[in-house]
């Protein structure tokens, strides 16, 4: 049974630890708008910005580079960073879009990225980082349907940056952001497939 | 305060001018989630006002040099429409007014926002009054507490904010703005429910120590209802969606 | 302009060298409008429009002042225009920018060359005429402000009634009769996007023009136009541009009227 629950909430009369709640006298309160489950204690946000972890792939826009650092913008608050040198063979230029993945995170609020790699033409949609969980699906079933479907190459940064090439952009444009709006409906996964199938 | 020459009487019969019982609150209407690109957002009506408030964050900090590099800031934005008045057009441009009561509002919600989780980033909360009769900083915070929530901010507790003044001997919940500019005292009050906690309180006029300990408790009950309207406008949102698919 | 909006530029272009439009609209089509007027009780008139996903909501007020000294038998109209910075991630709190200040000029320009609003009839006796004001507010931000704010203006001024003024006195409770309305402008405006001229630029296709061209007409006369951004638009476009503005006054008029 899910319930939606919002900041101050009052989760359990016992201390549960998480990153969506927090401890005051020997009870747990919520601290977002978010979907409870209680039986599993566990608390998915409807709404918020993306919370980077390590390993996350993300795909981002090189904005700068001196002296082989090169300066990413992922639409996160902090700033992040690619860090080049004498033995890396890749270069970069300022308007590249390049997938990478999440090697350090400084003081919450420096990304260090390593692993870049260029993602040539295509092009760029940008969705909220609470929903790329159901845009890629369980084992990717969901993105890989899409891809099928669109024939397009798609990847999907947890960031909310998601870079298309190819085959039918609109359709492929249309069924992220429609499982972004219905997310947290259940159903959602059918009506997708109804969808692309129609195409 | 306005000049005493004209001064209406504003209790009738043991009644307040348009009808209210003396703690009773004028209707409240708040709608979550209602500008695209805001991250969060609210439109409130509360009795003849109506208030936009929106929030945008947590964002890369501008000006730079303004960035903590241990938390999030916030900075808050307070405003009058010049249509907003039922009497003169009102000049735009920096009041003193509403730079003070910008102030006061970030100072309350700087109680309840987990600035920790953010660090060196910046919350911007946008309150734009686009029509005004008495209570538009309660009306404000009110509505940026729902607007907060709806951009996923991470808070201890939905806020929510309410005036009590003085006619003659009476205390008043939530003064219009006749009220509010003959009355004799008004008390503006921001509260966290889940523990009472006063984070926004002002004050003039004159109060005996028994009158505002009264003013207070009248508040929170008051707040019962606001706190009720608040959360139901955000669960609404997402109902909403859900209905439309038959949805849990 | 961030790199986001580049990507984003790249992409319109690429959809539109296969035709298509972000929504589906035909280069000629503007989105769906919307138009809600009386919001604002306190304001003499007002009126909200929704152009697709942009927001912009109008307020009138009228103050009795004197009338200028080269119309002494006249009120005045003014008009303003705020880019909230809650409408968009890119807009910024502070003094008016020259995005917003253009803005109003532009609207106020087409208004005022069509003589829409009957300047004399505001006039009340010797060194006293009624003064409006009209403030634009934008709401929400996504491309064409210059047409959505130009609907709400018309519709706010359409909207407006005048209060009583008794005794010396202005009676801001009493509101007497609607103000009166000559003319009604309406709005088209374009962006040029490799070659080709959309109507009513959403944000994604406003960041990828490369020109930009308001017209603003009451159905038989042109009467104003504003470039902008830094390309250029040939005398045909321009001839073109000019006739579907001509074109589209008939159907935009009769939702503006409806503000009464």
């Amino acid at each position: 049974m899910k319930e939606i629950i919002l900041p101050g909430d009052l989760l359990a009369e016992t201390e549960v630890r998480g990153p969506y709640s927090y401890i005051e006298n020997g009870k747990t309160y919520s601290m977002v708008l978010g979907m409870y489950e209680k039986e599993r204690g566990a608390i998915v946000p409807l709404e918020g910005v993306w919370a980077p972890r390590l390993e996350d792939t993300v795909v981002g826009i090189v904005t700068s580079s001196r002296n082989s650092v090169y300066e990413v913008d992922l639409k996160f608050h902090g700033r992040a960073l690619i860090i080049g040198g004498k033995f890396e063979r890749f270069t970069f230029n300022v308007g590249d879009v390049v997938e990478a993945t999440i090697k350090n995170i400084e003081d919450k609020k420096t990304i260090i990225l390593s692993y870049p790699r260029l993602l040539e033409g295509g092009t760029l949609i940008s969705i909220k980082a609470m929903k790329v969980p159901r845009v890629i699906g369980k084992d990717n079933t969901m993105i890989k349907q899409i891809s099928n479907s669109a024939k397009s190459l798609i990847v999907v940064g947890k960031n909310g940056l998601i870079w298309i090439k190819g085959g039918d952009i609109a359709l492929a444009t249309e069924a992220i952001l429609r499982i972004q709006d219905e997310a947290h409906v259940s159903g959602l996964t059918e009506r997708i497939k109804k969808m692309l199938e129609k195409n | 305060m306005a000049s005493k020459a004209n001064k209406p009487e504003l209790i009738v019969k043991g009644k307040r001018l348009d009808g209210r019982a003396f703690d009773e609150l004028r209707p409240l209407k708040i709608e979550a989630s209602v500008l695209k690109n805001a991250d969060g957002s609210a439109y409130l009506e509360w009795g003849n006002n109506k208030v936009l408030a929106a929030v945008y964050g947590p964002m890369e900090t501008q000006p730079k040099h303004m960035a903590n590099s241990s938390r999030a800031i916030i900075k808050c934005r307070y405003a009058m429409a010049p249509f907003s008045s039922l009497s003169e057009h009102g000049r735009t441009g920096p009041n003193r007014r509403a730079t003070e009561i910008s102030k006061v509002t970030k100072e309350a919600f700087e109680n309840v926002v987990m600035l920790n989780e953010f660090p060196g980033s910046m919350i911007n909360i946008f309150i734009e009054i686009l029509q005004s009769d008495g209570g538009t900083r309660a009306a404000g915070i009110t509505a940026a507490a729902v607007a907060l929530a709806s951009a996923g901010i991470h808070m201890k507790d939905l806020i929510y904010a309410v005036s009590v003044g003085k006619v003659g001997e009476h205390l008043l919940l939530d003064l219009n703005m006749i009220e509010d500019n003959y009355s004799d005292s008004d008390m503006p009050m921001a509260i966290s429910p889940r523990n009472g906690d006063v984070v926004l309180l002002q004050m003039d006029g004159e109060y005996t120590k028994e009158e505002l300990s009264k003013a207070i408790a009248m508040a929170e009950e008051a707040g019962k209802t606001i706190s009720k309207i608040q959360k139901e406008a955000l669960r609404s949102v997402y109902k909403k969606v859900s209905d439309k698919y038959g949805g849990e | 302009m961030d790199a986001i909006d580049v990507v984003k530029s790249n992409y319109i272009r690429e959809l539109l060298s296969r035709g298509i439009r972000e929504d589906m609209r035909k280069v000629s089509d503007f989105r769906n409008i919307s138009i809600k007027s009386g919001l604002i009780q306190n304001a003499e008139g007002s009126a909200q429009v929704d152009l697709g996903n942009t927001r912009v909501l109008a307020g009138v007020k009228l103050d009795i002042g004197e009338p200028r000294e080269d119309e002494p038998n006249d009120g005045t109209v003014a008009m303003s225009a705020e880019l909230l910075p809650l409408a968009s991630a890119d807009y910024e709190s502070g003094p008016p920018s020259p995005e917003s200040i253009e803005l109003a000029r532009v609207v106020d320009r087409g208004i005022r060359a069509g003589k829409c609003v009957d300047t004399a009839d505001l006039f009340i006796e010797e060194g006293k005429a009624w003064n409006v004001y009209l403030d634009v507010y934008v709401l929400n931000y996504d491309g064409n402000l210059f047409d959505a704010s130009e609907i709400a203006a018309m519709a706010a001024l359409i909207n407006t009634k005048v209060p009583a003024y008794e005794d010396g006195k202005e009676i801001r409770e009493k509101r007497i009769k609607a103000l009166k309305i000559d003319n009604v402008v309406t709005s088209t405006t374009f962006a040029k996007i490799n070659g080709s001229l959309l109507l009513d630029p959403d944000g994604n296709e406003d960041a990828a023009a490369s020109a930009r061209m308001t017209i603003a007409t009451d159905g038989q006369f042109i009467r104003a136009m504003q470039k902008g951004l830094g390309g250029s638009f040939s005398k045909k476009e321009i001839a073109e541009m000019a006739e579907m503005s001509l074109g589209k006054h008939h159907e935009l008029k009769k939702q503006i009227e409806k503000a009464r």
